[in-house]
């Protein structure tokens, strides 16, 4: 197979000679096993370097000159806001909450993180990163709005890699609503390889939400690593459909007890659209529970993964952890494939896993029609039913009405 | 209003419907009694445009032919079909439905459609004739409804539509006694010279309420026997076996 990337060290700038010493060796690591492919056994059913070689000719990294971007405020609910373009920061807004008990600083490369987990992809991201945040909320502030973090890309970005880390730090009896919100329409193939670490303290809840306003040809892996102190509570929503190629990678760590974790994801993807959920939910610690449910609607010759991976450790006991996935498969050339999985070395927990796939009921389709309903919005109304489940639990309000009318606009065409 | 002539359905390789005619005219009601499997169901569904059968014969439905149209346009064009088992569509809400059908007919029939202000108000109104609770509504369309009041609602939605032909099957079925009569109350006001009924029902009850101008019995895939309304009241007393 042709090199199809070429990345540089040089490229970025104002590097002490120990972290570039750093970095080239984390580059050289990538080199030397490229890009992740199905050998991996965390990308089983993807060939991401094979996918890669056949969408791009050269991808390569870029010092990105820091321009504002215009910004296009959500409207449909009152927000505090942080701005990155091409994974850097460039402003922020904080109107509707006390100043002093949020603090927001570019990533500080110094500290280094130790991640539990090491793929090529991560390598590449500790050899390239620059950019992104560090949030930390104060010991007993709850956010009165919730945070959007808008993630613009400029549309020079074609064949080029975008790296960077984000750190978020909860602390003690806090807590923050985020929106991971991409508005991008960029016609031009691009990557982003993002890394972001997590840390929930004692008796805090942070909810974060991914939702999608636009098609775009981005290729996104995301690597969320999570740590969950004692009666904490950590909620993800997947709503990223849009993207040409997405994966989310996430560890949920629960190191202390009576803490929750869940994980929420619908999905309606066409074209050749492919979008990955990956988890590992780590019950280090008893009396915890987990929740996923992953929903996928195919159509084309799209493809949806899921890989989820529940490990109870031998102390876990009274773990409540549950795993779900379905997909409705909507057209013979479109796939899903899952992949659930269970590690379980205590004897008293409670844990429950299953993965259905099938084709849309035409007995319902029918009853819809009956009823004077066109067959294309019959379609559209039970997959919007197959999907909105998943914002079963959220509260309602105008965020959750947002999100309501966002996944229509996923379903209905853009 | 419709006119099925020698009307065959086929499913599966089983010959179902093996040459049955009908007639009705605006302002009528039919009944349709016979056994089970004898075809009853597959009749509704035939004239509801499902897909599946292979059919022969010709279907007249106001100087068109049915057998050109689809499921939706022939529920645009005023058939309407109560479900033996009405379906669950799980995340569905009903009220939202209950307004895109609505809305979807107006809009074939070029009609305004309303927005959801006036469709809630006449909504409410529709449900409260027939004593469905207006919590009902705002849940997912017949997830979790009682066999009574799933039933319930195919009336409320065919109150709604106005449909020109009503097909009810075995809509009686399963309702308790003071439901039975609401649903008739309902038929009944709803009745006027200008639409027609085709009642499926195996309860000579029902024909208690609604009083057909015609009874059919509809065995193995046809019409053996037609008479006035006093054949409901004979076929409770000795069965279909003398006409079989
Ligand atoms: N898809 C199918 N494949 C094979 N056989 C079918 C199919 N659908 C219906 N049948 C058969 O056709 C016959 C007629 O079915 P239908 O549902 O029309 O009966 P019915 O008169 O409505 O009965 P009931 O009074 O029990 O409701 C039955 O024997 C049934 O099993
Ligand atoms: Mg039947």
């Amino acid at each position: 197979m042709k090199q199809f990337y070429d990345f540089k060290i040089e490229k970025i700038k104002n590097l002490s000679s120990k972290d570039k010493n750093l970095r080239k060796k984390n580059l050289e690591v990538f080199n030397k096993n490229g890009f992740p492919n199905k050998k991996d056994e965390d990308w089983k059913f993807t060939d991401l370097n094979k996918i890669l070689s056949q969408n791009f000719k050269n991808i390569v990294n870029k010092d990105f000159s820091l321009k504002n971007k215009k910004l296009e405020l959500i409207k449909e609910f009152e927000h505090n806001y942080i701005s990155l373009l091409n994974g850097k920061l460039i402003s922020s807004n904080f109107s509707y909450e006390e100043k002093n008990k949020i603090s927001l600083e570019n990533y500080n490369y110094n500290n280094k993180i130790i991640f539990d987990k090491k793929n090529s992809l991560n390598f590449l991201n500790d050899a390239l990163a620059t950019g992104g945040f560090s949030l930390e909320i104060s010991k007993n502030y709850k956010l009165n709005k919730p945070l959007v973090i808008y993630n613009h890309f400029s549309n020079s970005l074609k064949e080029t890699i975008v790296n960077y880390k984000n750190l978020i730090i909860l602390n003690e009896n806090s807590k923050l609503n985020l929106i991971n919100y991409v508005n991008e329409s960029i016609q031009e193939n691009f990557m982003v390889n993002t890394i972001e670490n997590i840390k929930i303290k004692k008796n805090s809840s942070l909810s974060n939400i991914f939702i999608n306003n636009s098609k775009c040809n981005g290729y996104f892996y995301k690597y969320i690593q999570s740590n969950l102190e004692k009666n904490s509570n950590f909620e993800n929503y997947l709503f990223s459909s849009g993207l040409k190629f997405n994966k989310i990678d996430i560890v949920v760590n629960f190191n202390e007890e009576h803490s929750k974790s869940s994980i929420f994801s619908a999905l309606n993807l066409n074209n050749n659209e492919h979008q990955e959920i990956k988890t590992r939910i780590n019950h280090n610690s008893p009396h915890c529970q987990s929740f996923q449910k992953i929903k996928d609607v195919l159509s084309d010759e799209s493809k949806g993964v899921y890989q989820g991976k529940i490990f109870v450790k031998n102390n876990a006991q009274k773990t409540d952890a549950y795993q779900l996935s379905r997909a409705l498969i909507l057209d013979g050339n479109a796939e899903f494939d899952a992949k659930p999985e269970l590690e379980i070395y205590a004897d008293d927990v409670k844990c429950s896993h299953g993965s259905t796939s099938g084709s849309i009921d035409l007995n319902s389709i029918h009853y819809l029609k009956t009823r004077g309903i066109p067959e294309k919005e019959a379609y559209k109304m039970l997959i919007n039913g197959f999907l909105i489940e998943t914002l079963e639990k959220l509260a309602e309000g105008k965020l959750k009405n947002f999100l309501i009318k966002k996944l229509e606009r996923q379903i209905n065409g853009y | 209003m419709l006119h099925i002539k020698n009307l065959e359905a086929t499913i599966d390789k089983k010959h179902i419907l093996k040459g049955l005619n009908l007639s009705i005219k605006p302002g009528e009601v039919h009944a349709i009694m016979g056994p089970n499997g004898s075809g009853k169901s597959t009749l509704a569904n035939v004239l509801s445009g499902k897909t599946g059968y292979e059919t022969k014969g010709q279907i007249q439905y106001n100087g068109e032919s049915l057998n050109d149209l689809s499921t939706e346009e022939r529920a645009q064009k005023g058939i309407f079909l109560a479900f033996q088992y009405p379906l669950e569509i799980p995340g569905v809400n009903t009220n939202i439905f209950l307004r895109t059908s609505l809305n979807s007919v107006l809009k074939a029939k070029g009609e305004k459609e309303l927005d959801t202000l006036t469709f809630l108000k006449l909504i409410k109104e529709k449900a409260a004739e027939l004593g469905i609770d207006e919590k009902f509504l705002s849940r997912q369309l017949n997830v979790g409804f009682s066999g009574g009041e799933k039933k319930k609602n195919e009336i409320l939605q065919m109150k709604l539509l106005q449909p020109k032909l009503s097909i009810l099957d075995e809509t009686d079925s399963g309702l308790d006694i003071d439901a039975l009569r609401i649903v008739a109350d309902g038929v009944n006001s709803y009745k006027n010279t200008e639409n027609a009924f085709l009642i499926i029902t195996h309860y000579q009850r029902l024909l208690d309420y609604i009083k057909p101008d015609y009874v059919h019995v509809l065995s193995n895939g046809k019409i053996v026997k037609t008479g006035s309304a006093d054949l409901g009241m004979q076929l409770e007393k000795t069965g279909y076996k003398n006409l079989i």
